[in-house]
């Protein structure tokens, strides 16, 4: 018999129960379904903080004054961290294996233009911090040397910021509150969308030095620095100088030691951090998958095994009528195959349909969601369905196959 | 002229047949001795429990005897193997059923054509061609894509006599044909295994009833697994009878 013929038999006994063959593929759908969805879903955030890292630059250094760990870098705006001093930040200058070191300062108080208010963050820094994270104005301009070394009282708005304050009108040479502090406003930001889940269209950018003698600090809440060649030396170098400084025990292994008042991060090792998550997150899905799809495996057999049953006299006939035992078994193993591939098939579109609704929702929010697919992991949830279907399939075929003729067609 | 060409279709020789249920052997059939030649029409005639089904089986390679040879086609059946028998059954013979065991659901020709997906020598472009001509054997060719169940009882059995026709085989055995129809329907099945037998071919009809089996040129008579009579003298008898209706 020939394969086609086989593979004909198989559609035609899935098709001619459909709502049976559908329930049992019901298992292999959802399985497929949810690795598709959950792996492009992994696949678009990647994409997301691939596109936000690549924005920030991947040579992008982060200095913060705090203790180990990233939550607690998050405690920057706490003013006791007052570890980074200025004296530090023109040490860290002088160092070879990083340049364009921009301190930033955060602005207390409450943003104001006429009965508008804001509660965004306000930070003064360098105008190397827009060499650092690459940005341009679309409107004005941005600060410079000039701006820095008179600490002038002028201000960079996002455009969301600026949206806020002033809606459609130009916001160029008008005054706002900070504090209790009068500013004009001399440029507006181009649009950058979210960067690590924070909104870079909403904050406003003033000149260190001016937040510096308003906020009257000697310490900083943050330090943005690029390295000149490779990282890990820029990083060593940063630890040292500022180990030395703070005279803080080096660790004897590792990177880091409880010691240390200042955390280094760049982005190329929040990058890892994220992909140790993906990878995480893909094996959570695999296993998932693989449950579903025993279970679903299951089914499958239960099913074939009533079909066997069921169509014994046909087994019995078609013996008769010249068929040999490859010829049983092929029909029904390829029916197995044919039930979980066509589920694996209908779960992958489903999965796929998912997707666009998620990304639908979801590039509402984040800038750079877009439609992404793991071909790969597509790819292995169908064959892994089909795989499936022969696995389980071959016990019920199997004993299609060994039936008697004459016992097949007594059968009632 | 081979050996071969000169054997007999069918030969047995001292065949047994033992069913096996826990060690308990149950015997069935006693040393048949049989001989039936191409072209032949022959009723296998019993009541029920004669054995004359499992000598039918035995016979259309549906089931191995215990003891004794069995040539076909002047070649030994013992040492075949399982797939070696699903070979011959394919090739060489085809049956009849009492209940037609037609594929549900499954139009006239698509059960028909059914043989010939096991069948070597039918190129897949033949098939098609090969069920309509069997189907037009049996005059149902404006019923050719009718569903199996749309059918009427006779007219199914004529769509399983198309089906045993298909493959063009050397025997061609009928379990029963009969007994699922009324006397009508009856008559006109064997009508047509009466016109296929005056084309050549071989037919083995197996039957408990007496006004069926005389359609047949021969009636052997088993009883208790053993044959009993071996009854030509039909073939002059119905030979005069046809002379007579003519």
């Amino acid at each position: 018999m020939k394969l086609r013929d086989t593979v004909t038999i198989a559609l035609k006994a899935v098709t001619g129960n459909r709502a049976r063959s559908l329930l049992t593929m019901l298992g292999i759908i959802i399985g497929v379904g949810a690795v598709v969805l959950m792996t492009s879903v992994g696949e678009s955030m990647q994409s997301v903080i691939l596109g936000q890292i690549s924005a920030l630059g991947p040579k992008t250094v982060a200095i913060w004054p705090g203790k180990n760990g990233p939550e607690q870098g998050a405690a920057t705006l706490n003013p006791d961290f007052d570890s980074i001093t200025m004296n530090d930040i023109e040490a860290l200058r002088r160092l070879k294996t990083i340049a364009y070191v921009t301190p930033v300062i955060f602005m207390p108080g409450k943003v104001k233009y006429g009965t508008e208010e804001s509660d965004v963050t306000v930070s003064g820094t360098t105008p190397d911090s827009y060499i650092n994270q690459p940005i341009i104005a679309t409107e004005g301009r941005l600060h410079d040397e000039q701006d820095e070394l008179n600490g002038r009282q002028v201000a960079v708005l996002g455009p969301d910021t600026a949206r806020d304050l002033f809606g459609n009108s130009s916001p160029i040479g008008k005054r706002i509150d900070i504090g209790n502090q009068k500013f004009t406003v001399i440029g507006v930001l181009e649009a950058k969308g979210s960067q690590f889940f924070q909104n870079m269209d909403e904050r406003i950018l003033v000149p260190f030095e001016t937040a510096r003698v308003a906020s009257q600090r000697s310490y900083v809440d943050m330090v943005g620095t690029m390295a000149t060649g490779d990282i890990a030396d820029a990083i060593n170098d940063i630890q040292f100088l500022l180990r030395r400084r703070h005279h803080i025990i080096p660790p004897t292994t590792g990177i880091a030691t409880d010691n240390d008042d200042f955390l280094v991060r760049s982005a190329e090792q929040a990058q890892e951090i994220l992909g140790t998550v993906s990878t995480s997150l893909t094996a959570f899905i695999t296993m998932i998958a693989t449950v579903s799809l025993v279970v679903g495996g299951i089914g499958i057999m239960n099913i074939m095994l009533v079909a066997v049953t069921e169509r014994t006299r046909e087994i019995g006939l078609r013996k008769a009528l010249g068929a040999n035992r490859n010829d049983i078994l092929l029909q029904f193993l390829i029916e197995a195959i044919v039930l979980t591939l066509l589920g694996g098939i209908i779960g992958l579109l489903l999965g796929l349909g998912m997707n666009a609704l998620v990304v639908g929702i979801a590039s509402k929010f984040l800038e750079r969601y877009i439609f992404a697919v793991n071909f790969i992991a597509m790819a292995a949830a169908l064959l892994m369905a089909a795989g499936t279907g022969l696995a389980f399939g071959i016990y019920p075929a199997r004993k299609a196959a060994g039936l008697n003729p004459i016992e097949a067609l007594r059968y009632e | 002229m081979t050996k071969k060409e000169s054997a007999p279709l069918i030969e047995t020789k001292n065949l047994h047949k033992s069913y096996f249920n826990e060690q308990v052997e149950t015997p069935v059939l006693f040393d048949i001795n049989l001989r039936i030649d191409a072209g032949e029409f022959v009723a296998i005639m019993g009541p029920s429990g004669s054995g004359k089904s499992t000598l039918m089986h035995i016979l259309g390679f549906l089931d191995v005897p215990t003891k004794g040879h069995y040539h076909f086609k002047g070649e030994s059946t013992e040492e075949k193997t399982e797939d070696e028998l699903a070979r011959i059954r394919s090739s060489s013979v085809s049956f009849v059923f009492q209940s037609f065991n037609l594929l549900p659901r499954t139009s006239v020709i698509d059960n028909v054509t059914l043989p010939l997906l096991y069948h070597s020598g039918t190129h897949p472009s033949q098939r098609r061609e090969k069920a309509m001509k069997a189907i037009k054997a049996v005059g149902l060719t404006d019923r050719a894509t009718y569903l199996s169940n749309q059918l009427s009882g006779g007219q199914q059995q004529r769509v399983a006599i198309a089906r045993a026709l298909v493959t063009e085989p050397g025997v061609i055995f009928a379990d029963e044909p009969t007994g699922n129809l009324d006397s009508a329907a009856g008559k006109h099945v064997m009508e047509i295994l009466q016109n296929l037998h005056e084309e050549g071919h071989t037919i083995i009809l197996v039957t408990h009833e007496k006004t069926t089996a005389e359609h047949a040129a021969r009636i052997i008579r088993i009883m208790d697994g053993r044959i009993v009579a071996d009854d030509r003298t039909f073939e002059r008898r119905i030979a005069s009878q046809v002379k007579e209706l003519k």
